[in-house]
């Protein structure tokens, strides 16, 4: 070291002068060196050079998610509703005078008229076409190009009978290879005499069909609107009222696409009768079919228990007029007694699966008969309620509420008894998912008569829900992997492993083909691949990984690594400072005295 | 919130195709879900009572479990239809079971005295490979279930797989248990909720739970076993076993201290039985009497020595005890059933014993190493006889000893010594079998399986093995690491003793009963010992961090001041500063306060130094207030 410093003044003046320490000495005679300042840089450097290597060595893994496409998913599914193609036929038959083509814009009218305002999600694109058959079996068709054609003839005038029309209106049309085979029909059929009664039907497949008198005058305004109606009001919209009481929080199937059913039988004071049920029986032929009906939409297991001890928490009165105690619909927000009803021991329902809970409620001897009480003051008929997203309770009266002194006799609800209980259970859980119990549909047109299933949902009902959940599938799938991007986002600690990303790519899969299922008319297609999508969204979003954020988090990087860094890195900067202000400094003086040496 | 259904939906075809199933399906034979109910009280030579409350609930053979039930608790069947579970049995035990007073040769002792906390094992039906599996899963719902930390279970090294040693042999078996569970009313809360009655009704309506939990020792189990239909199409039925098992010290006022304690049902449990549970099938109370001095058949319930207030159905009789049978059936809301003991003269007896008494300790001292001792002690039973093995031409008594240990107590097995009567005894002659699986580290436990046989004549045996204590890595200790950590209980079994109580009278119908008449293996459990670890100081790792970052800090720093220093400049400097002398004090501080600026030491200027300098120190000193300030203020509300 000394020599360098040595090295570093050999000054032409006067040897025993200190003239580069002195701060009053402004000259030197020779070069400033560079050798400490190249030492402090370098050091500066070569550590600013690592800091990119420590970054990477305390970097956490986080799989590469495709924020682009997830994007891109939420916009359109956003921007552009979901539809699906619908194919409408209208069979006049025994009209003298119609023009096909005329009826075809008019109707189509009707519907845009009845659709307007409505774009919403899981509606239909309508193709439309018409066909009128002359009493003398000659027909006039007005088709667009893609549909089948109606044989001509073989719906009579006078066949009609609802039982069997059904079946063989669905013979009719079952040649046709529209969107998937599913074709929607309104024949409507001017009977030559009649007491012109207009009777309106929807059966359980696709098919409607009106039959009236005379209905050649009335052509205008009647037929026509009632047509376009059964199109939109009942294919379209499945019947109910108000579009929006199937929004997604009102769909009762898990996020993962399950639905459990767990029927409970409560005996709520054993000590004066015990009922017992045979539900094996039930499920088998009785529920089955629902459930298999509906696995499109969702995988809908059914299970059942008895429970006892379990009284109700609201209070019932005597109502001397009626002879039974009453409840009214005030106290239903009280009549869940979630202290004693242990409905919820499931092991079966696992993870994110849905529970509905219908509850048969047989009450104690102190309270029999139960009745519950409507606001206008008659009685129920179903004596039961349903609360949404949770499931349904109906109060089911022993035959005979005299109790004996004696033990409690043990009896079986007798399956008449029981098979009554069932129809207001899927009348329930028809409610549950937004359809109407009842069997008239009524407009300001008229009514409809509606024909039931066997499955508890008919064809075109199970075409609506699927066409609805499809769609609430598909936007609760895009609000979850918005809200997962949005969410790794803003939190650059975030691991996220590579089964994250797996998940939300597969999801975002699943949601392409439900999306192109849906636009080629693959109702239940499109349904469960909609279903699968939106699964393994909530499956990336609820993975237990993702709870691994706050270890390891900046502070304690911070806490860590700011012992040694601080202190070093206050050295090297003040180090190469100084060097860099001593060396210009120095080299001023060495500058002025090249100047004075020139001017000298 | 609730909406009505106004109407009913009326499908037609729902009506035909019903009854047709009815039609179908009633020719099928309906073997029903039953329920049964019993309460055992005992009196105990110390003065205390055991009730002893026994429920079955028996589910037929069928293929919907799981989907639907009557009685039968659909989240056990659940659980057992998930996870595919052979047989399974969980207890939760507070207290520890005194072999001495309590009996250690009965079958209620052998079955219900159980380790304390919780202990859980069961062996599955699926492939070998899946059992790791769904013992992990079954432990997570169990713990679901019944509000305890039965999870802990799941890492693989809180249990193990015995062999032959737990006495069931099976090779899906898996024990584990947890011995510092705190037991209390949130896990008998949902064990109640699994019977059809609840607490609501019936025998278990007794469970008050202030008197439940005062009590010396409870233990709640639930035993769930399948039971083979040997049809194939329907799978088997379960039978699903809950007990809980509480002793009790009555209230006395008596005036006499030999005289045992009078008890009723109302002083026990502060609570009357008003019937039966109208579910159970059979409901009955059993009081187990001991030792009778003058056993006369006919009045026996009224006797010398104690007097019953309510008169017993029947009376049973064994080799050593009593039994009095009540029907509860009969009780009701105006006469309650409050079965009362009342003693009239003092009476001394003593409970059977298990042939050997077995307790555990630790030995050594220090936190590096140390071995952990089981004492077995020869008991005054007199039916020694029942376990005598004569084929050598010898009187032996055969033990089993079942041990887990965790990983950190690392135990070498070969210093595994035995001593009989308190000479050390070649392993060979005593010990018969030894199974030992060490623990790995952090991976699994250690677990060792030993069969002994010993001389009928044998008044002690101990044996004793060492270990050295294992460090932990810091993110595994517990948080209360200090207080130590628990060796689970040993078990000591005797396989060649078998406790049933045979009663002379046909009593298939009785389920209790007949339970007690299955031999059941002799078993005890030892004590959970207590083994502190060496728990560092948790604030370490950042101490040591914080530490040797100073040290490189320094060390560079001053590296790098070497490299940049010019040391023939300063000579020179200081050189010439000497020329011009200065006040020695004044010169100090001027450089003092040059290091701390940075500056090259300004010569005194001639001015007014001392002025300058009293300005600077003035400044300097404002900047230590300024910090000692900051500091206070900082520890003042931190500390806040």
């Amino acid at each position: 070291m000394e020599e360098t410093s040595d090295h570093l003044n050999p000054t032409t003046s006067t040897p025993g002068n200190t003239p580069e320490l002195d701060p009053k000495t402004t000259m030197r005679s020779s070069k400033p060196g560079l050798k400490r300042l190249l030492i402090t840089t370098t050091v500066l450097f070569s550590f600013l050079s690592g800091l990119p290597f420590l970054w990477k060595s305390v970097e956490i893994y986080r799989s590469q998610l495709p924020f682009h496409d997830i994007d891109s998913l939420s916009d359109q599914v956003k921007s552009t509703p979901l539809r699906f193609p619908c194919t409408f036929h209208a069979v006049f038959v025994g009209f003298r005078s119609s023009d096909p083509d005329r009826l075809r814009s008019e109707i189509q009218d009707g519907i845009d008229k009845l659709t307007r305002g409505s774009s919403q999600c899981g509606s239909c694109n309508v193709s439309l076409s018409v066909t009128v058959q002359s009493p003398d079996e000659h027909c006039s068709e007005s088709l667009p190009a893609s549909t089948c054609s109606y044989r001509c003839g073989v719906i009579k005038r006078d066949v009609l009978e609802d039982d069997t029309v059904d079946e063989s209106l669905d013979d009719v049309f079952s040649g046709c290879s529209g969107d998937g085979g599913k074709v929607y029909s309104v024949v409507v059929v001017n009977k030559e005499k009649g007491d012109g009664v207009v009777k309106a039907v929807v059966g359980n497949r696709r098919h409607a069909w009106i039959v009236g008198s005379g209905l050649e005058e009335r052509f205008g305004d009647v037929v026509v609107a009632r047509v376009s109606e059964v199109f939109v009001k009942v294919f379209m919209n499945g019947g109910r009222e108000d579009e929006d009481s199937i929004r997604g929080e009102f769909m009762p199937v898990g996020s993962d696409g399950r639905l459990l059913l767990s029927f409970s039988l409560l005996n709520s004071n054993p000590r004066d009768w015990i009922y017992d049920w045979d539900f094996q029986r039930i499920d088998e032929a009785l529920l089955a079919p629902v459930t298999k009906a509906l696995a499109p939409i969702a995988n809908i297991s059914v299970e059942s228990q008895v429970l006892y001890h379990t009284p109700k928490s609201s209070f019932s009165s005597w109502d001397e007029k009626l002879q039974s105690y009453v409840f009214r619909t005030s106290d239903l927000p009280f009549f869940v007694n979630s202290n004693e009803w242990h409905l919820d021991t499931s092991a079966g329902a696992s993870g994110r699966s849905k529970i509905l809970q219908f509850v048969v409620y047989i009450p104690s001897g102190k309270e029999c008969p139960l009745h519950l009480q409507l606001p206008n003051g008659e009685i129920s008929k179903t004596n039961g309620f349903i609360s949404p997203m949770w499931g349904g309770v109906i109060v089911w009266n022993p035959g005979n509420c005299d109790k004996d002194s004696g033990s409690p006799s043990r009896n079986m609800i007798s399956p008449q008894d029981l098979e009554q209980i069932v129809e207001v259970f899927l009348g329930q859980f028809r409610q549950l998912f937004g359809f109407k119990s009842e069997a008239i549909y009524t407009t300001e047109l008229g009514s409809y008569k509606i024909l039931p299933s066997e499955r508890g949902f008919t064809e075109w009902e199970l075409d609506v829900l699927s066409r609805k959940h499809t769609c609430f599938n598909l936007q609760s799938c895009a609000t979850t992997l918005g809200s997962l991007s949005r969410l790794v986002q803003s939190l650059p600690r975030m691991i996220i492993k590579d089964e994250i990303g797996e998940q939300v790519k597969y999801s975002l899969k699943a949601a392409k083909l439900a999306q192109s299922n849906a636009s080629l008319g693959g109702y239940s297609s499109s349904a469960s691949s909609s279903r699968e999508a939106r699964s393994l969204a909530e499956n990336a979003f609820f993975h237990p990984s993702i709870m691994s954020v706050s270890y390891f988090s900046y502070e304690h990087c911070f806490a860590v690594y700011s012992p040694f860094f601080l202190p070093v890195a206050g050295h090297v900067v003040l180090a190469a400072l100084r060097e860099w202000k001593r060396y210009k400094q120095e080299k001023a003086k060495y500058l002025t005295w090249l100047t004075r040496k020139k001017t000298a | 919130m609730a909406r009505l259904v106004l109407t009913r939906w009326i499908p037609l075809l729902i009506l035909q195709s019903f009854l047709l199933a009815v039609a179908l399906g009633s020719s099928r034979v309906v073997v029903e879900e039953e329920f049964t109910e019993a309460l055992l009280l005992k009196p105990l030579p110390d003065r205390k009572v055991l009730a002893h409350f026994h429920f079955e609930n028996q589910a037929p053979p069928s293929n919907s479990h799981g989907r639907h039930h009557h009685l039968f608790p659909k989240a056990i069947s659940q659980l057992v239809q998930k996870f595919r579970v052979k047989e399974m049995e969980l207890s939760f035990t507070q207290g520890r079971w005194n072999h001495e007073h309590w009996g250690g040769f009965d079958p209620l002792s052998s079955t219900n005295a159980k380790p304390v906390g919780v202990e859980l094992w069961a062996v599955f039906d699926v492939p070998h490979a899946q059992v790791d599996a769904s013992w992990k899963n079954l432990t997570h719902a169990l713990s679901g279930l019944f509000c305890a930390s039965i999870n802990f279970l799941e890492s693989s090294s809180s249990y193990a797989s015995p062999t032959w040693g737990f006495g069931t042999n099976s090779d899906k078996l898996r024990y584990g248990s947890l011995p510092r569970e705190a037991v209390c009313t949130e896990n008998l809360t949902p064990w109640l909720k699994l019977l059809p009655c609840r607490d609501k009704d019936g025998i278990s309506a007794l469970m008050n739970r202030p008197s439940v939990y005062r009590g010396f020792y409870h233990s709640q189990r639930l035993r769930l076993s399948m039971v083979d239909s040997g049809e194939e199409r329907l799978g088997s039925g379960m039978l699903l076993e809950q007990s809980l098992t509480v002793v009790l010290q009555p209230d006395t006022v008596s005036v006499e201290k030999q005289l045992q304690p009078s008890w009723s049902l109302s002083s026990l449990f502060g609570r009357k039985v008003v019937g039966k549970c109208v579910l159970a099938k059979s409901s009955n109370v059993y009081l187990q009497v001991e030792g009778l001095a003058h056993p006369e058949t006919q009045t026996l319930w009224t006797n010398a020595e104690f007097e019953l207030s309510i008169k017993p159905d029947r009376t049973l009789r064994e080799l050593s005890c009593f039994l009095f049978v009540f029907d509860i059936d009969k009780s009701s809301d105006s006469e309650p059933f409050d079965l009362g003991l009342a003693w009239k003269l003092p009476s001394k007896w003593s409970c059977q014993q298990a042939p050997l008494h077995a307790s555990r300790f630790l030995m050594g001292s220090g936190n590096e190493r140390g071995a952990i001792a089981i004492l077995l002690k020869a008991t005054e039973s007199h039916d020694k006889l029942y376990g005598r093995d004569l084929s050598n031409g010898r009187c032996t008594i055969k033990t089993n000893i079942f041990q887990i240990f965790p990983w950190y107590v690392k135990v070498y097995y070969h210093t595994l010594q035995i001593f009989v009567d308190q000479q050390q005894n070649t392993s060979s002659e005593v010990l018969k079998k030894i199974n030992v699986s060490p623990s790995t580290d952090k991976m699994s436990s250690g677990m060792m399986e030993m069969m002994l046989e010993l001389p009928c004549e044998v008044k002690s045996a101990a044996i004793s093995i060492e270990y050295d204590k294992g460090f932990l890595h810091i993110d595994e200790y517990p948080p209360d690491a200090n207080q130590g950590f628990d060796i689970p209980s040993a078990l000591i079994s005797f396989p060649d003793h078998h406790a049933s109580l045979g009663f002379e009278e046909e009593l298939s119908a009785l389920p209790l009963l007949s339970k007690f008449k299955e031999e059941s293996l002799v078993r005890s459990y030892t004590e959970v010992l207590l083994v502190p670890l060496t728990t560092p100081d948790f604030s370490m790792p950042y101490n040591v961090i914080t530490i040797t970052c100073t040290v490189f800090a320094l060390y560079f720093g001053s590296l790098l001041n070497a490299l940049r220093r010019r040391i023939g400049e300063e000579e020179r400097f200081l050189k010439s500063k000497a020329g011009k002398k200065t006040g020695g004090l004044k010169q100090l501080l001027s450089r003092f306060t040059a290091k701390i600026r940075g500056r090259p030491v300004e010569s005194p200027s001639l001015e007014s130094p001392a002025a300058q300098s009293s300005v600077l120190s003035r400044k300097l000193l404002f900047k230590i207030i300024l910090v000692a300030v900051a500091a206070a203020a900082w520890q003042y509300f931190s500390t806040k």
